[in-house]
């Protein structure tokens, strides 16, 4: 019996370590960019352009173009992913049709990024003809996290009792009505968890827009969707692997590092916010 | 009218419905009417050709032979079965060392005809010419015949030369094995941490912890991919070179510790789901029966989860294979077949971002990266399949 | 849904109508053209230009299917690459803008100061795999190359191999900045690039063409009095720009833009 209290105890205390030493890697990552990144950061580095050969200076147009794409990509991605959702939980019945469709979207997810890149390249820039462009990269990066957006809509919309719907229909509605009235408004709050993590997503996805908008240096803001943008990820990459003197731009490459670790985590507490809130309204 | 905007609505989510499965079926499509292309290919770069002199008895050559003789590797002809000369490598450029641009002609009229008269006049010469000047007649010159590139070269070819003249060479085998060498040492690494977090998350840890807990894994899961890179190449490359006393610090390693800690957060939040969905009353059973709490975990509900732990080590080996950018930035990215874990190799996915914006579109260098697309899509194809099907034996047994 | 996407694109058609000059290219000259693009602007107010790396035959692929106006280059346009051009109906336009004289550069501590071609060749083709062989001390060679699609890449293996493959499993970095980075790690390493990133963390070469009577030093004024063997020309191509292309063209090769040159570490036309 005590052997076996003993070996518990051992056991336990090598999980409670395991479960802490992936709280001291988070932080040991955290800590290190925060440490260096927060030396550089200033309004100055957020709002004005790089300089001196990206040693100095800031990074507002990759935030900027970041915020296009993170535009983009929602205005493609949101549509079509909430009502492709409300087709297989509202309308589609259990069939050969619904399965294919949920095994798509499942595969659709495992496709890795660069895959996605490979493919905007060809459709969106050559054969479409939309060039290195934010209308190219917003559309590669939609169909990234249209899965996503299809999964936590479906997943909102089957949180919703069944007899909402019924009590609805009943009072005399069609389905479309109940959808709209109904439904929706019900499940709105898991919706939004999907969006805010779809962002979290598109900001810090690099692979995607390689091929398809990121460009190095814009003296300006970009003028159209057929223009070209910076953004954050490719800029971090950019910092840490060129320029003519590394040394120089790794505070900046820091800084950049410093801006999309805070972008990801306020969407993550975002969403779980909401979450939560949905969670207790229920 | 307003049954007519219903039917358009409801045509609309149907259509949004079908778009996911149609996005992924043009996906497969292009990938793989591009990356098809390849095996129409001359395994000769397009647009050119080869000539000898028609003394040569050699009618064709393999690209690995090609290679050697154009670096200077091979020097004899009797080493690819010819006389016993030694090899006279003429690079098309050579010409304009030789003629100046009017001997040429305007618009190089007279261009053909100079090159055939040089693969006339030496019999030891292999000449490497443009297709569209290529020699006009015939007289005392042989064109090597044009070999397809073949499926043995792209899937059991060792070299991957891909703007190697005159003949690249595509064989994915020191890619396949880099992505695979990488991809399995992270999850060996990831294996225990993952799943034992999962046990603590799942059955140990207090609520309080838990809360705590949860959304750092959570956090984890979401740092981008090029900050793990950055990471990975300013801190842990460094590490990995004094630590292990190694003579560089971009390795096949580093790049797994670095997938170990992209892919934890997948393994463990799926093997807790496993975890959690053990039903109580096994446990109660268990218990009741005077086993402690870890003799519960261990003989009743790590055996019930298994299948579940798998699916959860399955998907993080799927995202560890085709996680780009990171990849890239720390594993030095040579493309050789590994003979240790610290050594530089090459993944598929890293191949496709550095390469693929140089290869001008409809090359065999970019069908070549297309079809490292659809190898890519394919194995995580697969690993996905086998998750499910593994994850879906759990709801079978219940 | 197809007229929503349609009216969107010929909306933002019109938008764009005065769209950005892109320049599109080698990352060598990536830093370059950053720089005098930052140059630029302080006196045309209103610049529209983008550049964006990927490598020399990125560029110039780029000029061929016209998602670029400018390709920067750090080789020569290759023949069929004008070929290619030519048959697009496509007449090409060529700028040379500076020079860079490559070096080749190792770890400080290195005892290593000199080497011929021959031997670079033979350290790069993988024939020579320790110092010891060339006078250094007993201690594997690692060389650092760059991706395939440089042109840096290219000019050094016409130039230094004289057309040999690169030994295979070369390590190959995606950028020169990480080359210089890697070599000033690493004891063995050796690894090639313009001349602009050389830094005092990394040792330069003397480098000679003449089976070792002479070694060069690769400077700003070896460069221009071409005794440095491995100087090359980088190159702006075009088929078509706009005004603001053209002068921006302009400018840099006014004296602003060659002052620009060599505040950045290359070296000027004159």
């Amino acid at each position: 019996m005590q052997s076996k209290k003993i070996k518990e105890q051992i056991a336990f205390t090598i999980f409670r370590l395991l479960g802490f030493s992936v709280l001291g890697i988070l932080f040991w990552i955290l800590g290190f960019i925060t440490y260096n990144g927060i030396r550089v950061i200033s309004w100055k580095f957020i709002f004005s352009y790089p300089t001196e050969g990206m040693t100095a200076g800031g990074i507002f147009p990759a935030i900027i173009g970041t915020l296009y794409l993170i535009i983009g990509s929602i205005l493609f991605a949101f549509p079509l992913g909430i009502m492709s959702a409300i087709y297989t939980v509202e309308y589609a019945k259990d069939n050969w049709l619904t399965k294919f469709i949920r095994i798509m979207t499942n595969n659709l997810a495992s496709i890795p990024s660069i895959v996605f890149g490979l493919f905007g390249m060809t459709l969106f820039v050559n054969i479409l003809g939309f060039g290195d462009s934010i209308l190219a990269g917003s559309l590669t990066l939609g169909l990234l996290i249209l899965p996503v957006v299809i999964r936590t809509t479906e997943e909102a919309l089957k949180a919703v009792p069944k007899s909402y719907r019924l009590g609805s229909i009943a009072l005399g509605a069609n389905k479309i009505q109940t959808i709209k009235r109904v439904v929706l408004p019900a499940a709105f709050p898991n919706i939004i968890t999907g969006l805010i993590l779809s962002i979290g997503r598109v900001s810090g996805e690099t692979a995607p827009i390689l091929f398809t908008v990121a460009a190095y240096f814009l003296p300006k803001l970009p003028q159209g969707i057929f223009d070209q943008v910076m953004a954050l990820p490719y800029h971090l990459y950019v910092l840490a692997t060129s320029g003519t003197d590394i040394e120089a731009s790794r505070p900046m490459a820091y800084g950049t590092a410093l801006v999309l670790i805070v972008i990801v985590l306020i969407m993550n507490t975002l969403a779980g916010i909401v979450k939560k809130r949905f969670e207790k309204n229920k | 009218m307003k049954k007519f905007t219903d039917k358009l609505v409801e045509g609309l989510f149907k259509m949004s419905g079908a778009v996911t499965s149609i996005m992924v079926l043009l996906i497969i499509v292009f990938l793989f009417k591009e990356g098809i292309g390849l095996f129409n290919a001359s395994t000769v770069e397009k647009g050119y050709t080869l000539f000898v002199n028609s003394n040569n008895p050699i009618e064709k050559l393999s690209p690995e032979s090609l290679k050697k003789v154009f670096d200077g590797e091979v020097e004899n002809w009797k080493a690819l079965g010819g006389k016993d000369e030694s090899i006279r490598v003429f690079r098309f450029d050579e010409i304009f060392s030789l003629y100046s641009d009017e001997e040429l002609g305007t618009d190089y009229a007279l261009l053909p005809q100079k090159l055939g008269e040089i693969i006339q006049s030496d019999a030891t010469i292999i000449a490497y010419v443009p297709q569209k000047y290529k020699p006009k007649s015939t007289d005392g010159i042989k064109e090597l015949e044009h070999i397809k590139i073949s499926l043995n070269d792209f899937f059991l070819g060792r070299e991957w030369l891909p703007t190697a003249t005159p003949a690249p060479l595509f064989g994915i085998v020191p890619l396949v094995l880099g992505t695979l060498l990488v991809s399995l040492i992270a999850i060996l690494i990831a294996i225990p941490l993952g799943v034992g977090v999962a046990i603590y998350l799942a059955k140990i840890a207090s609520e309080n912890v838990r809360k705590f807990l949860k959304p750092a894994i959570e956090l984890l899961a979401g740092i981008p991919s090029v900050v793990y890179g950055f990471f990975g190449l300013v801190v842990l490359a460094p590490i990995v070179q004094k630590a292990g006393a190694l003579s560089m610090g971009e390795t096949a390693f580093t790049g797994s510790l670095i997938l170990a800690i992209m892919a934890l957060p997948t393994i463990i939040s799926i093997a807790e789901d496993a975890m959690r969905n053990t039903p109580k009353a096994m446990q109660d059973a268990s218990l009741a029966l005077g086993a402690t709490k870890w003799q519960t975990i261990h003989k009743v509900i790590i055996p019930y989860a298994s299948s579940g732990i798998a699916a959860a080590v399955v998907l993080g080996v799927g995202r560890a294979i085709g996680e780009t950018m990171a990849v890239l930035m720390v594993t030095g990215n040579a493309a050789v077949i590994p003979h240790s874990m610290f050594e530089s190799v090459r993944t598929i996915p890293a191949t496709i971002a550095a390469e693929l914006g140089e290869a001008p579109a409809g090359g065999t260098h970019y069908q070549s990266l297309f079809l490292l697309g659809c190898v890519l899509f394919v194995i995580t194809l697969i690993i996905s399949i086998i998750a499910e099907v593994i994850s879906s034996r759990k709801i079978f047994k219940e | 849904m197809k007229k929503l996407v349609l009216t969107t694109l010929t909306f933002a058609l019109l938008v764009s109508s005065i769209y950005a000059q892109k320049i599109k290219g080698s990352d060598t000259v990536l830093p370059l053209t950053q720089a005098e693009i930052e140059a630029y602007k302080k006196e045309h107010k209103s610049a529209t230009l983008s550049v964006t790396g990927g490598g020399s035959g990125v560029g110039i692929s780029a000029l061929l299917n016209g998602t670029t106006d400018i390709a920067q280059s750090s080789r020569k346009i290759k023949f069929d690459e004008k070929q290619k051009l030519a048959e697009a109906g496509k007449q090409i336009k060529e700028v040379v803008i500076a020079y860079d004289a490559l070096s080749i550069i190792v770890h400080p501590d290195n005892k290593v100061s000199n080497l011929t071609r021959e031997q670079l060749e033979g350290i790069f083709t993988g024939k020579i795999t320790n110092w010891k062989e060339v006078g250094g001390e007993d201690m594997k060679i690692i060389p650092y190359s760059r991706e395939t699609s440089s042109g840096t890449y290219e000019f050094f293996k016409e130039s230094v191999l004289k057309n040999k493959n690169y030994m295979t499993g070369i390590l190959s970095m995606p950028a020169t900045g990480g080359i210089v980075q890697s070599v000033s790690q690493t004891k063995g390493a050796i690894g090639y690039v313009g001349f602009a990133y050389v830094n005092n963390k990394v040792k330069a070469l003397h480098i000679s063409y003449d089976k070792g009577k002479t070694y060069i030093e690769p400077s700003v004024e070896n460069a221009k009095n071409k005794s440095y063997p491995v100087v090359r020309p980088l190159y702006y191509y075009y088929t078509n720009i706009n005004a603001e292309g053209k002068s921006f063209i302009d400018f840099i090769l006014s004296p602003k833009g060659q002052k620009v040159i060599s505040d950045v570490g290359f070296i000027t036309l004159k």
